[in-house]
């Protein structure tokens, strides 16, 4: 039921269990198709792809839309980065419904799974295909989903954290947006795993907002507050190089351990400097490619199916690759 | 006539309210908490408020002459990634730093020139300024997190100073960017309570029609405080991204004007105009301060924080209210 993408080179790139909700194999054959959009692919114009993300100024996104801008050069699209500013799902929404008139495929990322659900369904039942990536929204009639499974890239960091640990220590999570359904999703799959190593306790988790100085002052207060705690696993891009830099401002390189998210510059020095342990790559550039992709296929009538963009795992012995 | 006692002068000082909230809430976490009183997270929180301080005390300049400021996070966050970017293309300090300074101020100027002579509502022409001054960052740094060290092109002899501003320590005790607080509070206390223009300010605040008659310029009164709110985000900016450092377009100083009007009017200004006092902002700014230092501290759940924090804003301004209430009844 799923595929995983070949791997970079020197980077181990895991694929997941399945997920809790996997979509069955489509053709468009059993698919109702808007009639524009057969005619079009039928003349083999190149169709109109828009792949939403859900927050086009975060740092995620500027390599989903290398991912996107590569598709349209190399397949048979016109592949376009849409989304908010901000998550704001409001905004997600009505810039879809201002472009279905022309869209022949849709790829979204959702600010909220709920809010987006009801509009997924309808530009569905408007005969246009579409299909989630980076953030799933199971319960919708979304066709597939192509990206990583966020509970279960929770569970390899909390993997990734006993190991570090050797089994043994206290731990504190940190997310920029602890209500968030990806925090929440993700929070789950690690305390899954660090719960479950005896030698583990989990401590707190952290909610240190979004913007770069307030995340650095709650992870120097909350280390202030429990001088103990000799891991920090991070649960996203923002609060890992925060955390790795102020473990080497304090000269606990090596002493406390991180485990993080992305390949921010930032967080590839402190792989570097050996005060981030591991940080787990999403593929981003990758998912952006195979939302395009898997919706180029299924237009073309190929079967398509769930895809594992997979996770990368980066330690200071594999870190250059990432360069 | 007698001099009046010393306890009828603290008695008599507006800041009085808040400066008692702020003492409860320093007791109550002294006893709470064993971390603390002590004096590296004293310093901490001293650090930690210092950014904030510097544009509270621009905002109260603004709030004083009647008009607001929306527009200071994106700003922050332009003139930081600005000076960022020119460093890691190999510009020496200095001319990076004034360019970055430059922007916030010319921000400032066009929120002071809409809102006078362009005769918007402060309100709305900084709201606007909010969104471009964002979206221009954006598109500066197409959405891409600006770092700054040897790697990406600063040179190492700037990158070293440029670091020491945000991440070093005066004598090797007072974190940097406390100083700059310290001095940014020093001088706009003397500029506010001893200048003929820190009069103009309040005169303008209080009635712009009856300074005019008096023969105040209003309208440059009020484009100087925007300017001066500029430079100083601006300032906050470079500093935050000198500490860190790095940033985002999309998530540095994003919603910082909300803390940064919350402190000023914690710390006693209308919104009205006329009334404030950089003492009070300064009092604003650590109430807020060791109120998410102390919640952290706690180990509050992320969700009850916010409440707190809410709360804690509404008490506060409560108490100066009441308190000023009382001192002139």
């Amino acid at each position: 039921m799923f595929r995983t993408i070949t791997a970079l080179a020197g980077v181990s790139f895991m694929a997941f269990a399945p997920m809790s909700v996997i979509a069955e194999p489509v053709n468009v054959a059993d698919f109702a198709l808007a009639p524009r959009i057969a005619e079009k692919v039928a003349s083999g114009e190149p169709l109109n792809i828009m792949v939403s993300y859900h927050d086009v100024s975060n740092e995620f996104a500027p390599f989903v839309r290398q991912g996107v801008e590569r598709a349209d050069a190399e397949l048979n699209a016109n592949a376009r980065f849409i989304g908010p500013v901000g998550a704001d799902a409001d905004g997600q929404i009505s810039e879809i419904e201002t472009l279905m008139a022309e869209i022949d495929g849709l790829a979204i990322s959702a600010v909220s799974t709920d809010a987006l659900s009801p509009l997924i369904d309808r530009v569905i039942d408007a005969g246009i295909p579409v299909i989630s990536y980076n953030t799933d929204n199971p319960d919708s009639k979304r066709l597939v989903f192509a990206g990583q499974d966020l509970v279960q890239s929770g569970r390899d960091a909390g993997e990734q954290m006993v190991n570090v640990l050797d089994g043994k220590g206290r731990v504190m999570i940190t997310t920029i947006d602890a209500a968030a359904q990806w925090s929440l999703d993700r929070e789950g799959g690690a305390r899954e795993v660090l719960e479950a190593s005896e030698g583990i306790e989990v401590v707190r988790t952290l909610n240190t907002g979004t913007d770069p100085q307030e995340i650095y002052s709650a992870i120097e207060n909350a280390m202030l507050a429990d001088p103990e705690i000799t891991g920090i696993l991070s649960l996203e891009c923002c609060s890992t190089p925060a955390a790795g830099e102020w473990v080497k401002r304090n000269g606990q390189s090596g002493t406390i351990k991180v485990v993080g998210f992305d390949l921010l510059d930032q967080t590839v020095d402190l792989v570097i400097a050996k005060a981030v342990q591991v940080t787990i790559d999403q593929a981003p550039s990758r998912q952006g490619f195979e939302a395009v992709s898997l919706l180029v296929q299924f237009l073309n009538g190929e079967t398509i199916d769930d895809l594992d963009t997979g996770v990368g795992i980066f330690t200071s012995e594999n870190i250059d690759s990432a360069m | 006539m007698s001099r009046p006692s010393l306890w009828s002068r603290i008695a008599g000082r507006k800041e009085l309210g808040v400066f008692l909230a702020l003492v409860v809430m320093c007791v109550f976490l002294s006893f709470s908490t064993s971390s603390f009183l002590s004096s590296i997270n004293l310093l901490n929180v001293g650090r930690q408020v210092s950014l904030l301080g510097i544009m509270a005390v621009g905002m109260t300049f603004v709030l004083i002459s009647g008009e607001i400021d929306l527009s200071v996070g994106s700003t922050y966050a332009l003139s930081g990634l600005g000076s960022g970017m020119l460093i890691v293309m190999g510009w020496g300090l200095v001319p990076a730093l004034m360019a970055g300074l430059m922007l916030g101020a010319s921000i400032g100027l066009i929120n002071g020139l809409l809102s006078t002579y362009g005769r918007l509502p402060s309100l709305i022409a900084t709201l606007g300024m909010l969104s471009i001054v964002r979206g221009v960052a954006l598109l500066m740094t197409d959405g891409q997190p600006v770092t700054v060290n040897t790697r990406n092109g600063a040179l190492p002899q700037v990158l070293e100073k440029f670091e020491f501003m945000g991440q070093g320590y005066l004598f090797g005790l007072v974190p940097m960017q406390l100083v700059f607080f310290a001095a940014v509070a020093l001088l706009g206390w003397l500029v506010l309570s001893g200048t003929a223009f820190g009069f103009r300010v309040f005169a303008v605040g209080g009635s712009a029609k009856a300074a005019r008659v008096s023969g105040i310029h209003a309208e440059s009164v009020k484009i100087w405080t925007f300017v001066i709110m500029g430079l100083l985000a601006a300032l906050a900016g470079i500093l935050s991204m000198a500490f860190l450092p790095s940033g985002q377009a999309g998530r540095t100083g994003l919603g910082l004007e909300l803390d940064v009007i919350a402190a000023v009017v914690v710390g006693g200004a209308s919104l009205s105009g006329g009334v404030g006092t950089v003492l009070g902002t300064v009092l604003g700014v650590l109430i807020i301060g060791v109120l998410r230092n102390g919640l952290v501290l706690q180990g509050v759940s992320p969700f009850t924080q916010e409440v707190m924090i809410g709360l804690v804003i509404i008490i506060a301004v409560a108490i100066d209210k009441w308190s000023t209430r009382s001192r002139t009844t």
